[in-house]
């Protein structure tokens, strides 16, 4: 089965259109997907009661913690600071008091559509993605714009936004834009300077001397910052979402997110997920592994054996992939309780009940803080509390955990999710 | 057959091509190429000879062939200084725009045939010639022009004829005139002569064996610098230079009849024996640099150079003789001037007309003034370091005997100066250098130099003295410097003119003024930016909005960490400045920094006397006074600090925000003495004892002593300046002196910070309120781009400062002539800095190169012609890249009552933002994103978006 361009077009805006619409209705079910089975081995020499560790507690905000919007299309952490990026307003969450400051256009945000943020660790300045507006710098409470009449910019519907050195990278629907914040110069990468087949940029992320932008029909493309020059990851299936041979390549060159970290390069894309570990490729299918969807919408590496993936139907996290292990936290539309299933090799371990879990299934942002994770979700961002976080497998660990956040969690605290 | 054989050829290929490819193929249309300049030399082989009237010949005699050498002259340097330029006039691109030949172009654009020295030469009219120069395309004028052969106009000659304010200062003549010097150039052939190919016989010992002639370019690589004392350009505009030019003149033929030569002179071996290099001695021929044209170069007396022009072989004069150098005598002259045509020849007088000096000539420049800017005091407070501006120096003063005691030299425009928390090292900032100097105090030498952001400013390290900070104010930066390594770690985003700083009394934070105001929008008043920096992380933790205030500048912390203390005016831009009658235009005053973020202004004006131009602030130890300087009307104010905290406690927070910031009658209750100082007061430093206070006197040449206690000026340390003031120097003073204003408000410095811009949109005339804004121009270079103002109805600068002057700011009797003389020559030589995005001799980046292709098109994306007066390079053409004239570009706005704007130059361009006569564009790229949509201003929405920016990194070069 071929999708058309115009149809995957129309799923690609499904994405955030859904993210605003998602609290009214369940998102769409893709003719792709297909329930997790279960039919898969264990591997031999990782015992069932290895474990990975299951984020059990978590907490929820949303417009009524003072949220400017419920659809939240960016997260990222820095230091005790959460930026947040929603369809209405920038916010920024203390996470040591649970304090909201939010910013709306009134306030001076450039536009009101965030859906990008990352934060230059040098400077202290949060650099904002504008759906439909552009950049924004947000520096000692300033905001500067740049749009694609006032910059050089050169689009101003801002998918992704990335630090490297002294520049600042924007992924938007028109080609990638590297802005110098030193020498003020503009460089625009479309079709005519970089390998891309189409030039509508997901997102940007940068990582040990390389950029790495997912583009929309052009796969994941890396940019050697010291030689300036691209190399493409493509799908060496063309544009089939059926994977012909497994592990030749990029699932689809339909990306959404590329997260290098170590020496792994995960990647999302709207029709599976895979990993890199500069040698070998291994995809990622819902039905084979236990992620929540392969409609994918941006993904995070914390180490080169766990990613998480954010897709329309739940959070999918590879937790030990040695193990072939996942995780995939979800929450019942009718309970409104979450869960938590562990996988391996598409194989049900377990299933751990949990009073919440994510703040809801359909999930287009995602940041790893430490050993907390912060999910940006059509019903509000959550917090995953990894205290006693641990990497890899352990044995029956995930219920020392869970007593471990328990113990740990004082009385009141606005992270506990619960009165005590 | 054979065309038959072609196109059916063509035919079978043309199934091969895509459909667009193919019509030009079938048209038989090659791709264009770009042409490069190739230079007299290659002209002259075909327009030369009597049939063509002896064209190169005429011009090697022309003035045009010595336009570069002409740079060398003591007059070049001195319109350098009248045009701001603070280069080597042989260096400057805006002077060899119109002394040379292609200096816009790079590398690649240049033929190995092409020199640049050879001044201006026949492709400086016509365009470069690599496409047009073959004789069967030249002999069809229209094929010609296709190719990029320009016929020029008596405009063209304007371009660079055109009266430049700088030229006619120094030279003391009236401009060309371009009509009559057409004829005087003209290139006219002579009736019923046909064209034919000049010839020339074969020199007689071209086969010898040995060394090759190199020509005198070769030479010029290393003899023609300042250092070499210009021998090339000496030689240039000497005799022997022309000496196979007037061969063909009609001077020589009786000359050469009386030696019983007859015929075309040019070839005749017997004249060009002393005419030329090549004919002179043997040679075994001469190398491709080498030109008959150069006449009697530096190898016809130092012998073929090929084997000896090495600079390493050069250099040694035991290499130099025996590869070819030859020693000169006076039997080497004598071989051709010894009774030549029965002229006397007196080898002593001679050999001094052409002496070639090997050093670089004595300038004889005007008295080298001070002009301290800021003072800084050691921490052990027995040494002051001051920051001399005008001398590129700090001045050492011993604070005991206040006297100077050392200059250590620094880098060019010295602003700011700080030492490190333990007294070794002192931190100069140097603007013109874009650098900071470091200084070993114990030395008393500059031991390191740091690279900085553009025209640092303000210098100050952190209590530890790790890090040093340092305000970029023409890039909107802080560059943080890790004091150890000397390397700058990061740069963080300032306001806009970040000017000076201060350290919070528990050393945790930095607070930091700029001196422009942030964008606003289109007629609203100022926001300015203080810009706090926590200096743990040393990153930008707040940004503190000072409404309606710019201009801030100088910057105090009171001791108990409460609030910081910052001088600011408040301009009234937005209306007429006739309006100053009133008590508007401008005010000023002292903006109080609270520590949580809050502000307070209160102004030091008062009714009838102004404060104008506060510009620094000190505060004493015990946290009771604020000393504030008043640049342009030569006092320091005292502030009673108690006086005016326990005022602003007291009022409402609708006075504090409404009333005290327009309140003249406020300064009264606060400021409890002015004590007057020398001429323009700018930085000044309270000692750790709280006991004496030192002011840089900056127009003065010296500090101003104040005793604390007393609140008297007791002393005057002289830090070594000229007595004299010259006339540029008065023109200074009148400058940044306020008493040409109405009730002393403002002076020119006020709008004109240190000659640039304030970024401010003004409202000048009284003909309605709002009605004609136009922005602020910078006065960096400005003399050469008359006329003046943006509807460029002003022809000089005299006219412009004049008597309109008085009538529509000053509001008081105008300047008197000997003030506006001066005042006119002190703003020709404000200096333009260096272009920041290509430094001198640098090549363009990728990025820049495609610019410039973008800037020097003629056609669009899609192939259609650009008509002329729709391209950049028509209106806005090298050196200055103005045309001077007023032009319609489509951004008239409803108060605006003409539309034709003076054409603005854009050298430095990206220094002066915002854009457009009204200042309505931010950026550069909104001058065609928002201002151009119906390609008024240049044909530009065909263009692409990276096109557009590589554009802007062209336009930033220029």
């Amino acid at each position: 089965m071929k999708v058309r361009l115009p149809q995957l077009r129309i799923l690609v805006l499904g994405g955030l259109v859904a993210a605003g619409m998602a609290c009214q209705q369940a998102p769409p079910r893709l003719k792709t997907e297909g329930a997790p089975p279960s039919a898969a081995a264990v591997p031999a020499a990782v015992p069932a009661d290895q474990l990975p560790y299951v984020y059990t507690r978590w907490k929820h905000f949303t417009v009524r913690e003072g949220l400017p919007n419920d659809h939240i299309f960016a997260v990222k952490a820095d230091g005790p600071r959460v930026w947040v990026g929603t369809e209405d307003g920038l916010a920024c969450l203390d996470k040591r008091t649970g304090a909201i400051r939010a910013w709306k256009e009134k306030d001076g945000l450039p536009w009101r559509v965030v859906t990008a943020i990352d934060v230059d660790k040098r400077t202290g300045d949060v650099w904002l993605g504008l759906f439909g507006g552009g950049l924004a710098r947000f520096s000692g409470g300033r905001f500067d714009h740049f749009n694609q009449l006032n910059s050089g910019l050169v689009n101003d519907v801002v998918y992704g936004v990335a630090i490297e050195h002294d520049n600042v990278w924007a992924a938007t629907t028109a080609g990638a834009s590297r802005y110098n914040v030193v020498t003020g110069q503009w460089t625009v990468f479309t079709e005519k300077n970089a390998p891309m087949e189409e030039i509508w940029n997901y997102s940007v992320s940068y990582d040990n001397g390389k950029v790495y932008l997912g583009v929309w029909g052009s796969g994941c493309l890396e940019f050697d910052v010291a030689t300036e020059r691209w190399k493409p990851y493509l799908d060496p299936d063309g544009e089939m979402e059926i994977d012909l041979y497994r592990d030749d390549g990029i699932i689809h060159v339909i990306v959404t997110g590329a997260s290098h970290v170590d020496d792994a390069l995960w990647i999302s894309t709207y029709f599976g997920s895979c990993r890199y570990d500069g040698r070998h490729w291994r995809g990622f299918y819902a039905q084979e592994t236990g992620l929540p969807s392969d409609f994918t919408n941006n993904v995070k590496g914390r180490s080169s054996r766990e990613g998480w993936f954010a897709t329309d139907k739940g959070l999918g996290v590879v937790a030990d992939f040695p193990s072939d292990t996942v995780v995939s936290y979800t929450r019942d539309p009718q309970t409104l309780r979450g869960k938590a299933t562990l996988y391996r090799s598409g194989k049900i371990l377990k299933v751990v009940d949990m009073e919440r879990s994510v703040p809801h299934n359909f999930i287009i942002s995602l940041d790893i803080d430490g050993n907390d994770a912060w999910i940006g979700t059509a019903r509000g961002l959550g917090w995953a509390i990894g205290t006693g976080y641990y990497p890899g497998l352990r044995k029956g660990a995930d219920r020392r955990a869970g007593r471990a956040a328990e113990a740990a969690a004082p009385a009141g605290d606005p992270a506990s999710g619960k009165r005590r | 057959m054979r065309f038959k054989a072609a196109l059916l050829l063509r035919f079978l290929a043309a199934l091969a091509l895509p459909l667009p490819l193919l019509a030009g193929w079938l048209r038989g249309e090659e791709k264009e190429r770009h042409p490069v300049f190739v230079g007299a030399r290659v002209c002259a082989s075909c327009h030369d000879g009597k049939a063509m009237g002896r064209q190169a010949t005429c011009w090697c005699q022309s003035k045009h062939a010595k336009a570069y050498a002409s740079l060398a002259a003591p007059e070049a340097g001195k319109i350098a200084v009248w045009s701001g330029i603070p280069q080597e006039p042989q260096e400057a691109a805006v002077c060899l725009g119109c002394h040379a030949t292609g200096a816009e172009a790079e590398d690649w654009e240049k033929d190995d045939t092409f020199f640049l020295k050879d001044g201006v030469q026949c492709e400086k009219c016509h365009g470069a010639g690599s496409e047009y120069a073959d004789e069967r395309i030249m002999k069809d004028r229209d094929a010609a022009v296709r190719k990029g052969l320009e016929i020029p106009t008596l405009d063209d000659c304007l371009k660079c004829h055109k009266e430049k304010g700088s030229h006619t200062a120094v030279l003391k003549r009236p401009p060309v005139d371009v009509a009559a010097g057409m004829n005087l150039i003209a290139h006219r052939r002579p009736a019923g002569e046909r064209a034919a190919r000049p010839t020339l016989p074969e020199p007689p010992a071209a086969n010898h064996p040995g060394s090759k002639y190199t020509g005198v370019m070769a030479c010029a690589e290393c003899h023609g610098a300042p250092a070499m004392g210009y021998q090339f350009s000496k030689w240039c505009v000497s005799k022997h230079a022309e000496a196979f030019a007037v061969l063909g003149t009609p001077a020589a033929v009786p000359i050469a009849a009386t030696m019983g030569v007859q015929g075309d002179l040019q070839a005749s071996i017997a004249c060009l024996k002393c005419h030329t290099t090549a004919y002179h001695q043997p040679a075994s021929g001469g190398l491709g640099s080498y030109s008959v044209y150069e006449g009697v170069g530096c190898e016809a007396c130092h012998g073929a150079g090929s084997d000896y022009a090495r600079e390493a072989v050069m250099k040694n004069r035991t290499r130099a003789a025996p590869a070819g150098l030859k020693k000169i005598d006076r039997e080497t002259c004598l071989a051709c001037h010894q009774d030549a045509h029965g002229k006397p020849f007196d080898h002593p007088t001679a050999l001094k007309a052409i002496a070639h000096p090997t050093q670089a000539p004595e300038v004889v420049e005007g008295p080298r003034y001070k002009t301290p800017l800021n003072v800084a005091i050691r921490p052990d407070g027995k040494e002051l370091y001051v920051a001399c501006e005008a001398a590129n120096s700090v001045i050492v003063v011993d604070a005991a005997a206040r006297r100077q005691v050392a200059e250590i030299p620094v880098g060019g425009q010295p602003a700011d100066v700080t030492f490190s928390p333990d007294g070794r090292r002192a931190y100069v900032s140097n603007r013109l250098d874009d650098s900071v100097s470091v200084i070993d105090v114990r030395a008393r030498r500059v031991t390191a130099t740091i690279h900085a952001g553009d025209e640092p400013h303000g210098v100050l390290t952190d209590r530890a003295g790790k890090t040093l900070y340092v305000l970029n104010t023409s890039d909107e930066s802080i560059s943080v410097v890790d004091a150890a390594s000397l390397k700058e770690v990061k740069r963080l985003a300032a306001g806009r003119g970040p000017w000076s700083l201060a350290l919070s009394p528990d050393g945790s934070r930095l607070c930091v003024t700029n001196q422009l105001s942030r964008f606003v929008k289109f007629r609203m008043p100022s926001m300015s930016e203080v810009t706090m920096v926590d200096v743990k992380s040393a990153t930008v933790d707040h940004r503190i909005v000072v409404p309606g205030a710019n201009l801030i500048q100088g910057v105090a912390w009171h001791p108990s960490g409460q609030y910081a203390i910052v001088t600011l005016l408040r301009t009234k831009n937005l209306v007429p400045m006739t309006r100053l009658l009133q008590g508007w235009t401008i005010t000023n005053g002292l903006g109080i920094i609270w520590a949580d973020g809050r502000v307070d202004q209160v102004l030091l004006d008062e009714p009838g006397q102004c404060f104008p131009d506060p510009t620094d602030v000190a505060v004493t130890p015990d946290g009771r006074l604020a000393l504030v300087t008043s640049s342009s009307s030569d006092r320091v104010a005292v502030v009673d600090l108690p006086r005016l905290i326990g005022m602003l406690r007291q009022a409402s927070q609708e006075e504090r925000e409404t009333v005290f910031p327009h309140h003249l009658g406020k300064a009264a209750e606060f400021v409890i003495k002015h004590i007057a100082t020398r001429t323009s007061p700018r930085g000044l430093a309270i000692d750790p004892a709280g006991k004496t206070a030192y002011v840089a006197s900056a127009l003065d040449d010296s500090l101003t002593v104040i005793d604390v206690r007393t609140l008297e000026a007791v002393g005057r340390v002289d830090l070594g300046g000229p007595a004299a003031i010259t006339k540029a120097r008065f023109g200074e003073r009148i400058f940044h002196s306020a008493k040409n204003t109405f009730h002393r408000q403002f002076s020119c410095h006020s709008c004109h910070p240190d000659g640039h811009i304030d970024g401010l949109t003004y409202d000048t005339m009284p003909d309605g309120i709002g009605v004609g804004p136009v922005d602020n121009r910078t006065l960096r270079g400005i003399l050469d781009t008359a006329p003046f103002k943006w509807e460029g109805t002003n022809p000089s600068l005299q006219r412009q400062c004049g008597a309109r002057l008085a009538v529509f700011f000053t509001r008081v009797q105008p300047f008197t002539p000997e003030e506006i003389t001066a005042l006119e020559e002190y703003i020709c030589m404000i200096p333009r800095p260096p272009n920041r995005y290509r430094p001198v001799g640098a090549k363009l980046t990728e990025a820049q190169r495609r610019g410039k292709a973008i800037f020097e098109r003629t056609r669009t994306n899609d192939g259609r012609v650009i008509p002329k007066e729709k391209r950049c390079m028509t209106c806005h053409f090298p050196p200055l890249y103005t045309d001077r004239l007023r032009h319609d570009v489509g951004t008239r706005m409803r108060l605006d009552e003409v539309g034709n704007f003076d054409t603005p130059h854009l050298n430095n361009i990206y220094d002066s933002a915002p854009y457009l006569h009204n200042g309505i564009a931010d950026t550069l790229e909104e001058i065609w994103t928002r201002y151009n949509l119906e390609d008024k201003h240049g044909v530009t929405n065909d263009m692409t978006k990276d096109q557009l920016n590589e554009l802007i990194e062209y336009l930033k070069t220029l």
